[in-house]
Formats: structure tokens, sequence, C-alpha cells
């Protein structure tokens, strides 16, 4: 698989202060890549390099092939960026706002397409300053995609969505990686990083500290799997000890217990219930580490 | 280059399609001008200025078809790309290969299109209401310095909207700035009466600058308008160094 962006060594100081320390990372092509990080991290920083608009300190950055910041023109012709609160000329209507910028575009995506792809067909000649929030982030995305990029930057895309506008810009997203598009996302959503994100990179202190896969971050985070079930009486009333060699805790009328590796926890707990009759555990439920755990505990030192 | 010729002249035409689409907008940009003109003209200056063997009509068509240049391409130029950047559009656009001198002249084009149309309607009802018709010799100075007028406020428009700390702000700068400058120059009534050292001063802007030398093309008054020349190129060159300095997109 071929290689989008390649970052080796990025750093960047602003009067003196070092934001970013030497920052490495490779996005590949077709891939969803997520960058997060708490404010502050040079999240904005990493990507406004990226996409030409920050002349960095030191290091090599490659984008589609490119140096962005010595070919700036040229690789927007194959970028797309949708950034946060932009607005629209006042005056415009949908299509004719989404043509007009295809026309700075060497080889536009087709018009009809573009609408199609952002769900805003029915919509073509609204004015824009009559459209509801979430189809503003979808017209967003429709000039992003004007030029038909091969890359495309999102910053922040369903921040003050509802669930169901939140809904179909995934499936926008989806789209777009189905149609073999590089995508680089940055969110404060976990849950929007593990849905769409083939690959997440944690920056902080001005470094990554970790990329992957959401699993293998998690894996790398050291959040075990959790198994819950509801506690059988004899255990809660201290007739029958837990299994010794699972680290068994009671909370409340659950029993939670944590493993490293779920597969083996969940054949002893289930040979133990065998073995003292107690059938099927009720409500047994085992919860893989979700992202959210793995990012605390990195970032916040949390032991979530 | 052709390319950038072809794209700022789309954005030319998308400029005015949007221009022309607010209605009241466009309709205000035109009735400022005009309503003075109908105004002025039906009270005082007409007839020979006090003194001189000038009719009043030949310095103050001229006078409003300034007044109309700085109107569209100073105070509206400059409050639009105000707005626009507070909105985020600017910012939008530099996202997109669109080289920003085709995006700037583009908009320079567009303001220079509706100058023109004012201008337009200035000098018709200039000539067929108050008689003032300008001389035929003269039209090196009425083009020249309408070219050189819309360069040079157009120039002052993007300063100004450098200037402007948020968009709200962009239009009382504007009026500000010439409104005080238009009377001193005797853009509204040629007979204002001005201290010797202040019509000094006001000779170092652009606003009586540009008057003369659209006057001159009505009448040949005593002087030649080189001073003016220069002091409007002086204008457009510190208005351009300042915007390269300060213009920015967000």
């Amino acid at each position: 698989m071929s290689t989008a962006i390649e970052v080796r060594g990025l750093t960047m100081s602003y009067a003196g202060r070092e934001v970013l320390k030497g920052v490495d990372f490779q996005v590949r092509s077709g891939e969803v890549f997520c960058l997060l990080g708490p404010n502050g991290a040079g999240k904005t920083t990493t990507v406004e390099i990226l996409e030409g608009f920050r002349q960095r300190t030191g290091g090599t950055v490659s984008v589609l092939g490119m140096d962005p910041q010595a070919q700036p023109a040229r690789l927007r012709e194959r970028i797309g960026i949708v950034l946060q609160e932009c607005g629209f000329p006042r005056q415009a209507r949908v299509a004719e706002l989404v043509d007009s910028w295809r026309g700075y575009y060497r080889s536009p995506r087709d018009l009809d397409d573009l609408l199609e792809v952002v769900e805003l067909t029915q919509d073509r000649s609204v004015q824009v300053r009559r459209l509801s929030g979430g189809q503003r982030r979808r017209l967003d995305l429709a000039l992003a995609l004007a030029g038909d990029p091969d890359l495309i930057f999102l910053d922040e895309p369903t921040t003050g969505f509802d669930p169901e506008s939140r809904r179909r810009c995934w499936a926008a997203i989806e789209n777009l990686r189905a149609l073999g598009k590089t995508i680089v996302l940055t969110t404060h959503y976990l849950d929007e990083a593990e849905r769409l994100a083939d690959r997440v990179a944690i920056l902080q202190g001005g470094r990554i500290q970790i990329v992957g896969s959401v699993r293998h971050v998690a894996r790398q985070a050291g959040v075990k799997t959790r198994i819950k079930f509801t506690a059988p009486q004899q255990v809660l009333d201290g007739s029958l000890p837990p299994p010794e060699c699972l680290d068994l805790v009671m909370d409340g009328g659950l029993a939670v217990c944590q493993a490293e590796h779920s597969g083996p926890a969940l054949r002893e707990l289930l040979t133990w219930a065998a073995a003292n009759d107690l059938g099927d555990l009720d409500d047994l439920s085992v919860e893989t580490p979700t992202l959210e755990d793995a990012y605390l505990r990195l970032v916040t030192g949390d032991a979530a | 280059m052709s390319r950038t010729v072809t794209l700022a002249f789309r954005q030319a035409l998308l400029e005015q399609r949007s221009f022309w689409r607010s209605a009241e907008y466009a309709l205000f940009t035109f009735a400022l001008p005009l309503a003075l003109l109908l105004l002025i003209g039906s009270t005082t200056a007409t007839g020979y200025l006090p003194g001189t063997h000038v009719e009043g009509q030949m310095i103050f068509v001229p006078s409003i078809i300034a007044f109309g240049v700085i109107v569209a391409a100073y105070v509206n130029l400059g409050a639009k790309l105000a707005t626009l950047r507070h909105d985020g559009v600017l910012k939008r656009i530099r996202t997109t290969p669109l080289p920003a001198s085709a995006y700037l002249s583009g908009v320079l084009g567009s303001t220079a299109a509706t100058t023109l149309a004012i201008t337009a309607c200035i000098m018709t009802i200039g000539a067929l209401a108050f008689g003032a018709v300008p001389r035929v010799s003269g039209l090196p100075e009425i083009t020249g310095g309408l070219v050189l007028g819309v360069v040079c406020f157009g120039a002052l428009g993007l300063a100004l909207s450098a200037v402007a700390g948020s968009a709200e702000s962009a239009a009382p700068i504007a009026n500000a700035s010439y409104l005080p400058l238009a009377i001193m120059s005797g853009i509204f009534d040629p007979t204002f009466p001005v201290p010797h050292w202040l019509s000094a001063a006001v000779g170092l802007f652009p606003v009586r600058a540009l008057a003369q030398i659209l006057a001159h093309g009505y009448t040949p008054v005593a002087h030649a308008p080189a001073t003016d020349l220069l002091v409007l190129l002086a204008w457009t060159a510190a208005a351009c160094a300042f915007t390269a300095w300060r213009f920015r997109w967000h």
C-alpha cells in the first residue's frame, strides 16, 4: 500500500516555544487516519503544516509526494479541506456555490455527483443561509470535494451535530473511503474516531505518543477487557469463593473481572460456573477496551 | 498566466452576479451618489462660480463621479472584504487552488464594473439635467482618472479591510476617513470655504486629487492635474504595500 503522507522529525516553534518536538507518522493511501490529542497538543499546527498553510521549523514532510510549503498551489489541486466554522457567501444557492467552487480546480468532480455524495440533491436551489446546521456541514464537505481530491482533511466534522446528522456525516465519510480517498480526521469525539478510523495517532506534548489501529492502541495502553455478569447469590453472601486466578471485583450486584486476554478468562469463568452449578452466568457481557479507555489512560494517566 | 486571467474574469462575473442579486445593496450603492447629484444640482451649484468663468456643474458633476468611485471602490469593497473575512469565506477560498492574485483581481474587476455603471448614470444625468458634458479633449483625464481612481481606492479598500478589526467596524472607519475629506475637498460644494493651510493638507489626500483630475476632463481649469496624478499614484503604492503587509485571509 502506498503512502499518502510521510512526516519525519517534524518540529515547529513559535517565538522560541517548541510546539512540535519531532513528530513522525505515516498515512497510507486509502485509509482514514485520525489525529487525536488534548487541546494545545499541536494537532491544528500539524494539520496546517500538512495543508501548506504554515512553514515548519524542521523535519521533512511529504504530502502526495509533494512538499506542502514548496508547492502549496499544486498540492491544493489534489487535497480537500473541511475547516471548522467557515461561512458561505451570503447570496449563494447550493448548486451554484458548489459549481463556482468547481471552477477553481482543473479537473473538478461532476456537480450532480457531488450533490449526491453529500445528500444535497433535493436542496440544490436552496439559498445557503436557509440551510440547517447539518446541511451546512454537508455543503462544507461538497466544497472540499469539488476538486475531486485524493486526500481530504476533516477538522471536527461533527461538532454540534444531533445524532441523526452525525450518522449522516459518518456515512458520507465512509462513502469517501469506499471511493478510495485518503482521509485525515481530527476530532474530539473518541467514539467517532473509533467508528471511522483505520488507524489513530495520539499527539501529546509535541510528540506522537502512539500510533496504530484502535485495537493496537488499546492493547498498548494496557487497558484490560472487562467481563461482567450478575453476581450469583452464593458469591454475594460469601458461601462460594470466586475463581482464584481471576481478579473478580463486586460492584453492587455486578461481578466485574478485568483480564488481559478475554478468551482464557472466559473459559476459566465458565468452567468455574459449571463446576459450581451456576449454569450460564446471567447477563454475561464482554467489553473490549474502547478507544476512550485507552486515550484517557494514555493522555491523563487515568487508570480507567 | 492565462489561467489566472480566466479565473480572475470568472471571479469578477461571480462577484457581479452576487452584487446585482442583493437588490437592496445595489440600489443604495447607486442611490447615494445619484441622490446627492440631483440634490446639489437642483439647489446650489449651477451658474458661474464666484469670481471665475467656470460653471458650477462642470465641477460638481465630476466631483460626484469621484464620490461614486470612492463609495463603490473604497467603502463597499473594504466593508465587503471585512465581512467575507469575518464569515470565514476568505479562509475557505484560501483552501482552494485559486491564486490570491486571481481572486483579488476578480473582486477589483467587479468593483470596476460597478463603478463604471455608477459613473455612466452620473454622466448621463449630469448631461441631461445640468448640461454638464465632458470636453472631447478631456477624455484621457476622464478615462485615466476613472481607472486610476478605481485602482487607488480599490487598493485603499483592501487596506481598509486589513485595518478593520471586525466586519462591523469597517463601514464606520470608511465613513470617518473619507467623509470629512470629501467635505473639505469641496466635493459637495465647490465653494466650501477652507483655510489655506487646511486646503494644502487636503491636497495631499486622494479625494480632491481624483475630483480635480475628473473635473479637468470637463473644464480646462487653470492648473494641469500633474500633482493630483502623483498624489493618486503615491496613495496607490502605499495602499498596495500596506495590503501586502497586513492583508489576512482569516
